[in-house]
């Protein structure tokens, strides 16, 4: 079997399939990217309501709770299918990497609501109370005094997220968006050993998620948040 | 953009559905398992075990946590056949689910382990505790608070992760989903009702866990 690979190696690493992994590499990296950016902004906008205390407000609130409790207990998978079905259904024409974009965003805002809502809880009440006390505004609040505090905590599990979310594009595969999985059974149904095609794809995988994985490690430690009463 | 929501369909086939699901959780507490005793391992390999045997497990759990899991089961499905090693497609998940749980238990677990201050061993010697018994009353009760709810966070994500063995034709709950769904082609709905039931049995199982990390191991998990 190690001889087969071997033999195929060569032609496997051919100009058009380097090139076709290569394109596949750069979409898994900015499927995630592109929804981890706008999920990081809608989730922003919809942790930032959550705080509100306006009674007018309520409904979006409880709508918001709902949203980001459900789809963070939906698979990736099934939110895929769902999405992919209703837009079907509804007859709009998109592309799969724009079904598998908007899936993504979904679950990435789901996921990053809670994760600024921790962050916005991790500044001291005291410090929402001064505000308070000084005249600001809720969203002066914002600006001035809790987001200057609160990023530090926020940012380094949203870029370990950004990291896991690297592997759950694999899925958007399923739905024909070509990226990494999709390219590596491209190959294997050509004929390529699944071992050095799969055994590739992981290995492309790793090179993508482990230096992010350190550097969001390494950012973690540098911005350990310092207690401020 | 006239699209009607119509379940009727849909309704007969809830129990063939739930079914699913209890083959969903099943996997995803035999992978569990499974991995608890990978990362026993791995994280006990990590704490006393010689530098090669250390970076040995780092490679192992730096592996499984940065490529997806999906690809990994690939490999193992399409791939190790050529060796001559061919796996039903269950099989081929409950392995790749398993290794890839290890990885990440490896991680909880010795986080967990360096919780422990040493002086809290100490102060047990100085009361005059035998070495069982502070394992019994001050090692294991610390443990368990500190590691109860990073598992049972790491069991419901695990349980979202069955989904994947659909692709594979295991038939749990989004593998009966997408059968229902090429019976009736009613898609959106079967996939609805799919998403409801992981959105339940998720939702009960985080109260139950949370129930039972309060109320044995003191853990601080909030309810809701």
């Amino acid at each position: 079997m190690l001889q087969q690979i071997i033999d195929q190696a060569p032609k496997f690493f051919g100009y058009y399939n380097v090139l076709f992994l290569l394109q596949a590499f750069a979409a898994t990296f900015l499927l995630s990217l592109a929804g981890c950016v706008l999920g990081f902004a809608l989730g922003f906008v919809l942790a930032v309501t959550r705080r509100t205390a306006d009674w007018r407000l309520a409904p979006l609130r409880v709508v918001m709770i709902v949203f980001t409790e459900a789809f963070r207990r939906i698979p990736f998978l099934v939110t895929l299918m769902l999405v992919f079905f209703a837009f079907q259904a509804l007859k709009l024409d998109v592309s799969m990497f724009a079904v598998a974009l908007f899936s993504v965003c979904l679950i990435a805002t789901a996921f990053i609501t809670e994760i600024v809502r921790a962050g916005l809880d991790s500044v001291h009440r005291n410090q929402w109370d001064a505000a308070a006390a000084m005249n600001f505004g809720y969203l002066e609040t914002l600006r001035y005094i809790v987001v200057p505090q609160a990023w530090k905590v926020m940012l380094p599990p949203a870029f370990s997220f950004f990291v896991l979310f690297i592997k759950d594009t694999a899925l958007a595969s399923q739905i024909g968006v070509v990226e990494l999985t999709f390219a590596g059974k491209v190959l294997a149904n050509k004929g390529f050993p699944a071992a050095l095609t799969f055994g590739t794809v992981l290995v492309l995988y790793f090179v993508l998620s482990w230096p992010l994985a350190r550097f969001g490690r390494w950012m973690g430690v540098k911005l350990a948040p310092t207690r401020t009463r | 953009m006239n699209f009607i929501l119509d379940f009727s369909v849909i309704w007969p086939r809830v129990p063939y559905l739930l079914g699913g699901a209890w083959l969903s959780l099943q996997i995803a507490f035999l992978a569990f398992c499974g991995g608890m005793v990978i990362g026993l391992f791995g994280a006990m390999a990590k704490s006393y075990a010689g530098r090669w045997v250390r970076s040995a497990v780092d490679a192992y759990v730096s592996f499984f946590t940065n490529t997806p899991q999906l690809v990994q089961i690939y490999f193992i499905f399409f791939a190790l056949p050529e060796w001559g090693i061919l796996l039903s497609p269950y099989a081929a998940v409950l392995i790749g689910m398993t290794l890839n749980a290890g990885a990440y238990l490896t991680q909880v677990q010795l986080a967990g382990f360096t919780s422990v201050h040493r002086a809290e061993i100490e102060a047990a010697e100085t009361l005059g505790f035998t070495r069982m018994q502070s394992v019994r009353f001050v090692i294991f009760p610390h443990v368990m608070r500190t590691l109860f709810p990073p598992l049972s966070n790491l069991y419901i994500l695990m349980t979202l992760g069955t989904s994947m063995a659909a692709v594979f034709g295991v038939e749990e709950l989004t593998g009966r989903a997408l059968n229902v769904n090429s019976e009736t082609f009613r898609s959106v709905e079967v996939f609805l009702v799919a998403a409801v039931i992981y959105i339940v049995i998720t939702f009960v199982a985080t109260l139950l866990l949370a129930g039972v990390g309060r109320r044995f191991f003191r853990a601080q998990m909030k309810l809701l």
